[in-house]
């Protein structure tokens, strides 16, 4: 009986000094246990603040994920492109190039956790006196893409406000371009996500006319999405990796002040440019599937998203089940 | 010989459909016959729709031949001269060969601050990638020369300006026509870039190619591409026409 106690008890200890020396060695040599994850994000985009939290703070790292950056990223399209190569497992990007991509079966991804909702604004270039939205009729607004969420907001906007669409001249104008095409009178007004519309008031080159959360609030913006086929595989290290951007959304919602600090050092704008960008993003984790499937629904409208009933195709492509309390 | 110059092109389509059916090119290859599908969407629907493949073509070669215009009308004296002068080459080779290197699509954001959306900044970055070959080339053709054929209508008494003309341009013309063709292909390729931030007109291949990539839609991604690279041979193909021509003494 004794012996046999002995062995218990000795192999418990063992058992124990292994697992201790595993967590000692978490930063170096244990790291291979460590779940790799590769992840894409766009540059420059405040609406990903998240990522760069969860990372700087370790709450990655908490959940014993090996982040890996697969890549930054200029653009959404360019993004996408590379889960349809497979070079990325999750990704923070915007929800209309994810559902473009994956309604045309060129990404295979799921929508597992929101970024951000809000955090667009209507600009107009100095010199135009447009007090509200009914005034940019008969104007020139530059949308950074066909069919994109601001392309929405801006429509929105102007039937809101009683404009027709069509006596509005939309003009695709890329964002980093907006500013100098504003400031030099090509276009008299422009609809874009955050910073630029801040850097655009900080830099004299346009005036806030109206900032989303008013056309549309809380409108789906910046999504996180992973690989199906890694979620396959991966159930529980994406539930991890959700929880770690719950984690730092939370953390933003509660730090606000050096949420600010960090959206400065994440994307290199202005301290001053950062603050005022952030009062105009909401940080919210938990997907509004009626909310995409309304811009699904304008998105077949303007024959992007093909052959789908927007509302099935939206819960097939969001997937809430890692989310806390998710998958009820 | 004709009928050989087809096969390569035929197999590598022959290649490309079998390979795309089979599903090995990767998600989002589009197969030959979805290409010639796509282009007639862009032709019919137009990309965006409404905006059809005949306005995205005028609107590029507009851009391209204005730029491509007023880089040679500068480009070809200005290395004529940098050519015969050897003052004149001192003063301005540090600065040709300084700005030579620099992409052109560097200078976006200050072409769209200077000539705004649309054809200004693309006809100015069209203009920076056509100048330079146009220039380097016509100052090897001036250099080319044979320097008797100069002494000789020196000594018949020509002057400098009927030397210039009737010496040292025909005689630089194959190398300025090397130029030309390296400029054009130049001036394509810089063309689509600087469409890709916007146009204002809503027109332009480039413009055309970046809607097709935020649709997602690679079938009219590569027709487009099929398209530039069409017209670029056949703008190339005028060009060595218009050598042929003017060279016909040679």
């Amino acid at each position: 009986m004794n012996r046999k106690r002995t062995i218990v008890v000795t192999a418990a200890f063992l058992l124990l000094a292994l697992t201790m020396g595993f967590a000692a060695t978490g930063c170096g040599s244990g790291a291979q246990a460590k779940k790799v994850v590769r992840v894409g994000f766009l540059r420059n985009d405040l609406h990903q603040l998240a990522y760069y939290v969860a990372r700087e703070k370790g709450f990655f790292a908490e959940q014993g994920l090996d982040i890996r950056e697969g890549g930054t990223f200029s653009a959404g399209p360019e993004e996408m492109s590379a889960f349809s190569a497979g070079d990325l497992d999750v990704g923070y990007v915007g929800v209309a190039p994810a559902i473009t991509f994956a309604s045309q079966g060129m990404a295979d991804v799921k929508v597992v956790a929101q970024a951000n909702t809000n955090g667009s604004s209507i600009l107009v270039r100095p010199g135009l006196d447009a007090q509200d939205v009914a005034g940019l009729r008969g104007f020139t607004v530059a949308i950074p893409g066909i069919s994109t969420v601001q392309d929405y907001l801006l429509r929105t906007a102007l039937l809101k406000a009683g404009v027709d669409p069509a006596d509005v001249k939309e003009v695709v104008v890329k964002p980093p371009e907006m500013l100098p095409a504003l400031s030099a009178a090509q276009v008299d007004a422009a609809v874009v996500w955050e910073p630029y519309p801040s850097m655009a008031a900080a830099q004299g080159a346009g005036r806030v006319l109206i900032n989303s959360s008013r056309i549309w609030p809380n409108h789906p913006c910046c999504m996180v999405v992973a690989d199906a086929s890694f979620i396959q595989k991966n159930p529980d290290t994406v539930k991890r990796f959700v929880a770690a951007h719950v984690q730092a959304t939370k953390y933003i919602q509660d730090n606000p002040a050096e949420a600010a600090d960090m959206a400065h050092l994440f994307t290199g704008q202005d301290a001053a440019v950062a603050k005022s960008a952030m009062k105009n993003i909401k940080f919210s984790y938990t997907p509004d599937v009626k909310a995409i499937a309304r811009y699904v629904d304008f998105m077949k409208q303007a024959g992007v998203v093909k052959d789908k009933n927007p509302s099935a195709f939206t819960k097939g492509l969001v997937d809430t089940e890692f989310l806390p309390g998710g998958g009820s | 010989m004709r009928k050989w110059k087809i096969i390569s092109p035929l197999a590598a389509l022959a290649l490309w459909q079998v390979l795309a059916s089979a599903g090995v090119l990767g998600r989002g290859t589009p197969s030959p016959v979805q290409v010639v599908k796509g282009l007639y969407t862009l032709i019919a629907t137009g990309l965006p729709p409404g905006y059809h493949l005949q306005g995205h073509l005028i609107a590029s070669l507009g851009r391209v031949f204005t730029g491509f215009a007023i880089a040679v009308v500068i480009a070809i004296p200005v290395g004529v001269l940098m050519g015969y002068a050897n003052v004149f080459k001192a003063v301005m080779d540090p600065l040709v060969e300084i700005v030579r290197p620099v992409p052109p699509l560097a200078w976006l954001p200050l072409a769209v601050v200077w000539f705004g959306i649309g054809l200004g900044s693309a006809a100015f970055i069209i203009f920076l990638g056509a100048f330079f070959p146009v220039v380097l080339n016509t100052i090897s053709g001036v250099k080319s020369v044979d320097p008797h054929l100069v002494e000789a209508a020196r000594t018949l008494g020509a002057r400098d300006r009927t030397i210039l003309a009737r010496v040292m341009v025909p005689g630089a013309l194959p190398s300025i026509f090397t130029g030309l063709r390296i400029g054009m292909g130049i001036a394509w390729m810089t063309l689509i870039a600087a469409e890709l931030v916007g146009v204002k007109n809503g027109y332009g291949l480039g413009y055309m190619i970046m809607a097709a990539r935020d649709f997602a839609r690679n079938d009219l991604l590569v027709a487009g591409i099929v398209v530039i690279g069409l017209v670029g041979f056949l703008v190339d193909w005028l060009i060595r026409l218009a050598e042929r021509r003017l060279l016909r003494w040679r």
